[in-house]
């Protein structure tokens, strides 16, 4: 009879700074930040508790997606250096126990934002859990290079349950801030994947620069940059925002595109020569934190 | 010299008595917490008229 020898990682409990890692804590920073800004940017105040609530039920989904996409992708991630020594790869814990914790944070967070706030939230909370593990984790990862332009929206959710928290309506403002992740996401994820290209084609992940080059990527950067800039600025000329988003918005805008034309006009392909893609990756995350900054500076300074 | 964690039988029903002692820790705070957060969502709710 075949024995298990008692040193196996699966034989010891998990240790929480595991299950902690599981939910990918840097990623939900900017998920609960944006949130945030959805919540308050909305036009109805709530109470101090349920608010705190709702951001604490998107930062726990954003958990849970994040664990049920490590759970699925243990195999991708040990084939890569970035990834290899996340807890599952690395044999820290067992894939049944990461399973049991994304789906019993997912169930959680669902059913507490809709007793907390209101049905449409904990739908839509419940929509961007499943877009993120079953369209984008499960379905388009490993098939197509729009990958990241289709699984973007599931990123893109989070002003959204924000706002209809607050307000249990969908109105065109929120509508255009998922707008502006949902554009904002390819080039963010595509100037990482041309430096670290060599780790996704190693575990035949189809990025874009794995599988149309990296030149036709810069291009897709640029594009998708000017697109998203314009769409950043939209809701100031329809009067949806005051100058102080609208000027935010149009300054770093017009540095996303400037890192974006340094990117494609760079012809580099080794990732220690990649210092605009390494640039533009930095500061997309801090264009995010800033343009919704601005959003909730607008909407409390003006309203 | 190194000592390999679980090489003893010892030194492994050590190491999951203290991760099972500071999940349950962990565990006990969040219910805690999470009562207390009821009961503050409870007193919004009755406040604004839900």
């Amino acid at each position: 009879m075949p024995t298990v020898p008692m040193t196996t990682p699966a034989a010891l409990p998990a240790d929480w700074r595991d299950l902690l890692a599981l939910t990918k804590p840097r990623v939900m920073s900017l998920v609960v930040f944006s949130g945030l800004c959805g919540l308050l940017a909305a036009p109805v105040m709530l109470p101090l508790a349920i608010g705190f609530t709702a951001i604490l039920c998107i930062a726990l989904g954003a958990g849970a997606a994040g664990a049920l996409n490590q759970w699925y992708e243990a195999d991708l991630d040990s084939k890569m250096r970035r990834t290899a020594n996340r807890p599952l790869p690395a044999g820290r814990l067992d894939r049944q126990t990461a399973l049991h914790f994304g789906v019993g944070l997912a169930v959680f967070s669902v059913l507490l934002m809709e007793l907390a706030t209101n049905t449409l939230a904990g739908l839509l909370l419940a929509a961007s859990i499943l877009f993120y593990v079953l369209i984008y984790t499960v379905w388009l990862k490993r098939r197509t290079a729009q990958n990241i332009v289709i699984g973007g929206a599931a990123g893109a959710f989070p002003p959204l349950i924000g706002w209809v928290a607050a307000t249990g309506r969908i109105e065109v403002l929120p509508v255009l801030l998922f707008a502006i992740i949902f554009l904002w996401t390819p080039p963010h994820f595509w100037a990482l994947s041309l430096f670290v290209r060599s780790d996704y084609a190693a575990a035949n992940v189809p990025m874009m620069p794995v599988v149309a080059g990296v030149a036709a990527t810069r291009r897709q950067i640029l594009i998708y940059s000017v697109v998203m800039a314009a769409a950043a600025v939209a809701p100031w000329p329809l009067g949806l925002t005051g100058w102080i988003y609208g000027g935010a918005a149009a300054v770093l805008g017009a540095l996303f595109v400037a890192f974006a034309i340094a990117v494609a006009c760079n012809k580099a392909s080794e990732p220690k020569l990649m210092g605009p893609e390494k640039k533009l990756f930095a500061f997309s995350i801090v264009y995010l934190f800033a343009l919704f900054a601005a959003l909730v500076a607008d909407r409390w300074l003006l309203a | 010299m190194t000592k390999v964690v679980g090489e003893e039988p010892g030194d492994e029903a050590e190491l999951i008595r203290a991760r099972q002692r500071m999940r349950a820790r962990i565990m006990a705070w969040l219910l805690g917490g999470f009562v207390v957060l009821l009961f503050l969502i409870t007193m919004d709710k009755i406040a604004t008229g839900h």
